[in-house]
């Protein structure tokens, strides 16, 4: 089947194609123009923008901590009319298939959950193999697991944590890997209450740092595409920002990914020792070429913040709103959820206001990217109206006046003028976030790419036009159609699958039977399990 | 062998899908009861959703207030290898179901290998006059009860003393409690939604929260049935909400009250009862003149229901995804043997679904 999308303005940084022009596709790949020029169907995309499909980096839509957060919020997800025929489930309020929906209907078409336990990877999976439409990926959580611990506190060779980050990654399906607030969930274990970057966990004698660092050299030496993504110390504390500043520095000149940097760029001024240091921090990633990092920003209203900082989760629960929270103690992380609104008053508009400067004052949009940690600083729906903020500096004035300006008078906000063009939207949301991941296929128009396309129309309204997009293709199937899910289909979770090193196997069994009188099986599971027809795509290491 | 029969009928398996389908269409208000594996209930969910259903854990009570601990207020939670790993002080609050012996039984017999240096062998109390454990036939337990008190009085009691308070009646060896928490580096409460009620569960969570103040303890949850929490699990991600969600609107909605099954069937809510059951004999027989479809491992009709279809057993004689206690999250399950090949629910439900006007396959 041969389709022509024409008319359109295709926006592709990655191939140079800027302009009005044909984007063909062929089944489920993007083609040349054929010599003939016959389409089997043609999509009129006059005034609109053609794209390829936005991926999201961070973004907690499946796993343990996601469903237990549904579990203690039925009051929030009500479902709202009776679904489309062709779509089940689709109005049931935070469920796995409204998440593919609604990303869909924005034009995403791929997704990565950041945050998965490798030891409920089946759960994560199962979650993820009921969200339609969309292709998925997940990062595995290490640094506050026992086995990894002992072996830096026993000065295993890097070979052996390589072959344990290994075999953690092929037998939990999963796309790279995390650190989350590295030594503090086991920390927390022991009683500790707060834990910065060269504190060391109680038992282990080991330091934060020290666990990064290992983790880092492992994931670069495996030739995991996607580099360390780290979960710094000190989430949400006013002063969190010399951690960040710490972190960045900790690099090294070998790639690093620091995840939602929003929720550290704070200072300690002002009387109530809470100031923007977004300027400070964004000039730091300008300068080191080998981070990258995505903001986290805060949108206004209600949400849940799930984590798998167990003990930054700890020190929230009394800011929970509703006044109900969930603390666990998993086997490396574990959790917390801990509902949480938003609100217009000085801390609300703060974050706001510094998420928005480092978007803005962070120069290269191939190492910005766009998230709001969903749902920690509000959930992905408000992404529309976040690239309003972006590609608008009249709507930046707009919603500025509604806040506390004694908040904006902490930030640099007021003074910046920039606004992002298109072409940087499809780099930030998909040239970028491919390149990161190592997807190859994906992120750019160019024949012999996935055809994973989104159009929208062009309009005042740029949150209307992010919203509701005009056509969108997955695979080459229109899935969307004027904002509305035109047929389920189904993704596959995107994983790396490295070959486990036999000794490794031998020692994890062992392990597992002494320390929890269990086999290793108990720990893995069949592809088959998961009841999808190929529900795996797998995603090359770098050699 | 037979596989399907109306009434007491043997009929060819097709003819008992079509007759189930007919009964689902006519129905204006039908009502699932679970007890099957995460992808049984993924099936039997969407097929809830097209045909109005409310759905619900078979004999789901215990299910249901472990599910209302977290619906209504929370609490803290430990992994059971960390459990087991970490717990230096077990406290077992109220009597736990037999399901769960054998892994009690383990922990309290092997000593924590990550609570510091040279671990000491486990201290475990039994919270509550009745709560037996003579399963722990080697570890050495003491008793907290308060005369006189249920197990929620008892655990009051306890949350009160531990908080400084002054009770009327004291629990019995409360200072070597106190002094077990006082040394503890994690303390866990083991508990169940079958024994304990709604304000048990919480005064549990009260009492968890304040000894966090300054030390660590959490809760490990031993599910009244595993199989209906792993259900609550699957339900919770596909529609948003736990067990006891109804669809009699279009939409899914939870209301534990309204869509409690037996409730439904006890006063005439509902007008036709499918039953997925790992065993026969769990099948209760149903109000008087309510048509029942039951779906189960068994080579005989069903006493009473209207079709039987005979499915397989999850983890038995086909793969599965199940909850496991064991390791607090979703297993995979291997057949132990194939040779009876019968089909899992899930394929059908699947089949029903496809014999329903428009014949849509479901989404899972
Ligand atoms: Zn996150």
């Amino acid at each position: 089947m041969l389709t022509r999308i024409t008319g359109g303005e295709i926006v592709d940084p990655v191939n140079g194609r800027i302009g009005q022009g044909d984007l063909w596709i062929e089944d489920e790949t993007i083609v040349a123009a054929p010599v003939d020029g016959r389409a089997d169907r043609t999509i009129d995309a006059s005034g609109c923008v053609v794209m390829a499909g936005a991926i999201d980096i961070h973004s907690h839509i499946g796993g343990g901590n996601v469903n237990t957060a549904r579990l203690l919020l039925p009051e929030h997800h009500a479902a709202h009319a009776p679904r489309p025929a062709n779509t089940p489930l689709s109005n049931a309020g935070w469920s796995t298939f409204e998440t593919g929906c609604l990303y869909a209907k924005m034009g995403f078409t791929t997704v990565v959950e950041p945050a998965m336990s490798p030891g409920s990877a089946l759960h994560t999976h199962l979650e993820l193999a009921d969200i339609p439409i969309i292709d998925k990926a997940t990062l595995a959580i290490l640094g506050n697991d026992d086995f990894l611990l002992s072996m830096i506190r026993d000065n295993a060779s890097p070979q052996m944590i390589e072959d344990y980050v290994a075999w953690t990654v092929g037998s939990s399906r999963a796309l790279g890997v995390k650190v989350i607030n590295a030594g503090a969930a086991a920390a927390f274990k022991e009683n500790v209450r707060t834990f910065s970057f060269d504190d060391v966990v109680p038992f282990y004698g080991v330091s934060s740092r020290r666990i990064v660092k290992t983790l880092q050299a492992a994931v670069t030496s495996l030739g995991v595409p996607h580099p360390l993504h780290v979960h710094c110390n000190n989430l949400g504390a006013s002063g969190a920002a010399e951690t960040a500043a710490e972190t960045i520095a900790a690099a090294e000149g070998v790639p690093m990914h620091l995840a939602h940097l929003q929720f550290y760029s704070y200072g300690t001024e002002g009387k109530r020792k809470f100031s923007s240091e977004a300027a400070r921090l964004a000039e730091l990633v300008n300068s080191t070429p080998e981070i990258t990092i995505d903001i986290g920003q805060v949108m206004f209203g209600q949400t849940v913040t799930i984590s798998s900082d167990v003990l930054r989760q700890f020190s929230a629960r009394g800011s929970a709103n509703p006044k109900k929270t969930v603390i666990f103690d998993g086997d490396g992380n574990g959790g917390g959820v801990v509902p949480y609104r938003y609100g217009k008053d000085f801390y609300g508009s703060l974050q706001w206001a510094i998420g928005l400067e480092l978007f803005l004052l962070i120069n290269d949009p191939w190492r910005v990217f766009f998230t709001t940690d969903h749902p920690n600083g509000a959930p992905f729906t408000a992404y529309p109206d976040l690239f309003a903020l972006l590609m608008s500096r009249d709507a930046r004035k707009e919603a500025a006046a509604g806040v506390s300006q004694k908040a904006l008078s902490f930030s640099t906000l007021g003074s910046i003028e920039r606004e992002y063009t298109f072409e940087e939207i499809a780099i930030m949301t998909r040239a970028a976030p491919a390149k990161l991941l190592g997807l190859k296929d994906r992120g750019h128009l160019g024949a012999g790419a996935l055809a994973d396309v989104a159009v929208y129309r062009k309009g005042e309204d740029i949150a209307q036009m992010f919203r509701s997009a005009a056509f969108v293709f997955k695979n080459g199937d229109l899935v969307v159609r004027n904002g509305e899910i035109e047929n389920y289909r189904w993704g596959k979770a995107l994983r790396l699958n490295p070959p486990p090193d036999k000794a490794m196997v031998r020692r994890l069994d062992a392990y597992h039977q002494e320390r929890y009188g269990l086999s290793l099986d108990w720990f893995d599971f069949p592809d088959s399990a998961i009841q999808r027809e190929q529900p795996f795509g797998e995603v090359s290491c770098n050699t | 062998m037979t596989v399907a029969w109306i009434g007491d009928r043997d009929v060819p398996i097709t003819q008992a899908i079509e007759r189930i389908a007919e009964l689902l269409v006519s129905s204006l208000c039908p009502v699932f009861s679970l007890d099957t594996d995460v992808h049984g209930t993924r099936a039997a969910i969407a097929l809830a959703e097209r045909v109005g259903a409310a759905y619900d854990r078979l004999g789901g009570d215990g299910v249901a207030r472990e599910t209302a601990l977290l619906t209504d207020r929370g609490g803290f939670f430990v992994a059971p290898g960390e459990a087991r790993r970490r717990a230096d002080v077990i406290v077992i609050a109220g009597q736990l179901p037999a399901a769960h012996h054998a892994l009690v039984t383990e922990i309290a017999a092997t000593p924590p290998d990550l609570a510091g240096e040279a671990p000491k062998p486990r201290q475990v109390f039994l919270v509550g006059a009745e709560t037996q454990a003579a399963y722990l036939r080697k570890a050495k337990t003491m008793r907290l009860a308060c005369a006189g008190a249920d197990l929620n009085g008892t655990l009051a009691a306890l949350r009160a003393q531990c908080a400084g308070r002054a009770v009327t009646k004291p629990v019995s060896d409360f200072a070597r409690f106190a002094q077990a928490m006082a040394e503890a580096r994690f303390a866990v409460f083991l508990f169940c939604g079958e024994m304990l009620d709604a304000p048990g569960l919480e005064m549990l969570q009260g009492l968890i929260g304040d000894l966090n103040r300054k030390s660590r303890a959490s809760a490990l949850h031993l599910p009244a049935s595993e199989a209906g929490w792993g259900s609550s699990l699957a339900s919770t991600w596909m529609t948003g909400f736990p067990l006891r969600t109804g669809f009699g609107r279009g939409q899914p909605e939870f209301d534990p009250w309204r869509y409690d099954v037996s409730r439904m069937i006890e006063e005439g809510e509902a007008d036709l009862h499918l039953c997925i059951a790992a065993s026969g004999d769990q099948i209760a027989s149903s109000r008087k003149n309510l048509p029942l479809v039951a779906i189960t491992p068994t080579d005989r009709p069903i006493a009473g229901a209207a079709v039987t279809l005979a499915a397989g057993q999850p983890g038995v004689s086909h793969d599965a995804v199940v909850y496991s206690s064991r390791v607090g999250t979703l297993v995979s399950k291997t057949a132990e043997r194939r040779a009876d090949d019968l089909p899992d629910a899930a394929s059908l439900l699947r089949s029903i679904a496809r014999q329903l006007p428009g014949g849509k396959a479901l989404p899972c």
